[in-house]
């Protein structure tokens, strides 16, 4: 029964999602920008930048944890070095997608519900709490993270025609792959789930919105700290990070349903 | 055998009290209408009743489940109209029904759907988006939401309400059809017409129950009936007969018209009219006059008025 609910929240999700061109074009648009802007700025790093930017106090920590992780990055020339640095920490900003994608759906699932009436009838029926919580969030989560993966194949794909593939090979480690099939379902999981939990608490769509942006905050000092360098991300500490957070989407899960509070929903939103 | 029933059932938000003290009970396949004014509580009662929202203080029992606990179970016996349609308008007739009839222990969603969809009228329509609805069908189509899961007892809350007089119309014949099929409904009105001609019950609230009764007993309750009877003459000889009549209450006279308050209309009429013919009177009309539910409302209202004004003074 739990699973044939839970099926149903996404179908109907899903085609309220694709039937609102906005929204669908939301989805599929955002995280192809995101990818485009990332490698823009890399190629200007790379073709303009060079080793000035090396230079830099900030790159050159980061530099040094890189060399570190990999040694044949040493061999190369300081330009390619420069590029596998960034192409590394690319990885982290694909973690934005489902942030971004969070923040502009998420935080209307339940609002909009409300304001619509659909809400109160739905809590009319043995729906139960976190069936519709979880349903709500994995609707969201799962086209956030196809898209991330398709815009990591974007990203790829680009980087092979721009002929930074023999340095690709060094940024592909096991890391980019945890990063990207472990850690980010774990991240979009609980962009989502907060997005829906701010939902549900704020007295309007607007605000909804501005609660919901606060998520983004960790992952802009996750990348904050690749960037400069202060931790290094190797696979075991990732697969640390990924793991937590998986906790953490249990734990938001549980606190997310004691929050939902259906009688405030249904008395106060008007 | 009361399939709804509540003992002190009161709820508080903050320091505004919205129901009172509220005990009653329903029996099953009984259509009880609620009444009251904006703010009386209606919506508050159906809330708690339904297992929306629950009680500050007692208890209510619906289909043999307590409303604030195994909430899940009572959901499934139970159906709720709200006050808004409440539907999905992207999505079609058909979808909309088939997404809500998952949440229950439906074996045949598909059959179920079409079942109420044609019993709505909206079978030709199902495909189409419930955003090109008109308001009636929005309504038809919640209504088939509350009852997909054939419940024991439904909840209309305000069914006509913004409804132009056709649509609502075909909606009272519903609600109508389902009330002689036998389903209990509890729904809250405005609409007095509405409540009269649906209702077996009429409850009516003002924060507190201050009636719960048939129509007529509660015309009763308030209004003496009188029956208007026309002479072809002024006849003071059938006056003094129809005055010593012992269920007579008062006699009004108007020329050849009479008013006669009576006590049981149904049951003295006969004999009140054999006695002004055996008194020589000559009849040529006899009607009862008739009060409305609104009348009997007004009066309720204003009884409530002055009791709440003589407890503030």
């Amino acid at each position: 029964m739990t699973v044939r609910r839970i099926r149903n929240i996404l179908r109907k999700e899903w085609e309220l999602l694709f039937t609102d061109p906005n929204s669908a074009l939301f989805v599929t648009l955002l995280p192809l920008l995101i990818v485009g802007q990332g490698i823009v700025y890399i190629w200007l790093a790379f073709r303009f930048g060079g080793e000035s930017m090396l230079g830099s106090p900030v790159f050159q920590t980061a530099l040094a944890k890189l060399l570190q992780a990999i040694p044949e990055v040493a061999g190369l020339p300081p330009s390619e070095q420069l590029l596998v640095l960034l192409l590394s920490q690319f990885q982290f900003f694909l973690l934005l997608i489902p942030i971004m994608i969070a923040v502009g759906i998420a935080t209307f699932s339940i609002v909009d519900e409300k304001l619509t009436g659909s809400l109160e009838a739905l809590l009319a029926t043995p729906v139960r709490t976190w069936e519709l919580l979880l349903g709500k969030t994995l609707a969201g989560a799962v086209p956030a993270l196809l898209m991330t993966w398709i815009s990591a194949g974007c990203f790829l794909l680009v980087v092979g025609l721009l002929r930074w593939g023999d340095v690709s090979r060094l940024v592909l480690t096991p890391s980019w792959f945890l990063i990207l099939f472990l850690l980010t379902p774990a991240v979009a999981i609980l962009s989502f789930m907060l997005g829906v939990v701010g939902s549900s608490r704020a007295k309007d769509a607007k605000s909804a919105q501005n609660m919901v942006v606060i998520i983004v905050f960790p992952i802009l000092a996750l990348i904050g700290i690749q960037v400069t360098g202060i931790i290094w991300f190797t696979p075991s500490l990732t697969l640390v990070l990924a793991l937590v957070i998986l906790a953490v989407d249990y734990i938001a899960l549980r606190a997310a349903v004691r929050l939902f509070q259906r009688e405030s929903i249904t008395i106060q939103w008007r | 055998m009361a399939i709804i029933e509540t003992f002190g059932l009161s709820r508080h938000f903050g320091d505004v009290t919205a129901v009172d003290d509220l005990t009653m009970a329903v029996e099953s396949g009984e259509v009880v209408g609620l009444l009251g004014p904006n703010g009386a509580g209606k919506t508050t009662t159906i809330r708690m009743l339904a297992g929306i929202i629950g009680p500050t203080k007692g208890e209510a029992i619906v289909a043999g489940y307590r409303t604030d606990r195994n909430v899940e179970k009572l959901h499934e016996v139970v159906g709720m109209l709200t006050e808004t349609p409440g539907l999905y308008s992207r999505l079609s007739a058909r979808r909309n029904l088939e997404y809500f009839a998952s949440f229950y222990p439906i074996n045949n969603v598909t059959g179920r759907v079409e079942k109420y969809l044609k019993l709505m009228g909206l079978w030709e329509r199902r495909e189409d988006k419930v955003g090109t609805f008109s308001k009636g069908m929005k309504q038809r189509l919640a209504l088939a939401r509350a009852l997909i899961h054939e419940p024991k007892v439904l909840f209309l809350d305000e069914p006509t309400s913004g409804l132009d007089p056709e649509a609502a119309g075909e909606v009272r014949q519903l609600i109508r059809g389902l009330g002689e099929a036998g389903c209990t409904i509890f729904l809250s009105t405005h609409n007095l017409t509405e409540a009269e001609l649906l209702c077996h019950r009429i409850a009516v609230i003002h924060t507190r129950l201050l009636a719960l009764d048939t129509t007529e007993n509660l015309r009763r309750r308030f209004f003496q009936r009188a029956v208007m009877v026309e002479l072809e003459s002024a006849d003071p000889n059938v006056v003094a007969t129809v005055r010593k009549l012992p269920f007579v209450q008062e006699v009004k006279e108007e020329g050849s018209h009479l008013n006669i308050y009576i006590i049981d209309s149904e049951r003295n009429r006969p004999e009140l009219v054999r006695a002004i013919v055996e008194a020589g009177g000559k009849v040529i009309t006899i009607s009862e006059e008739q009060y409305t539910l609104e009348q009997v409302y007004l009066r309720l209202m204003e009884e409530e008025k002055a009791s709440d004004s003589q407890a503030h003074s």
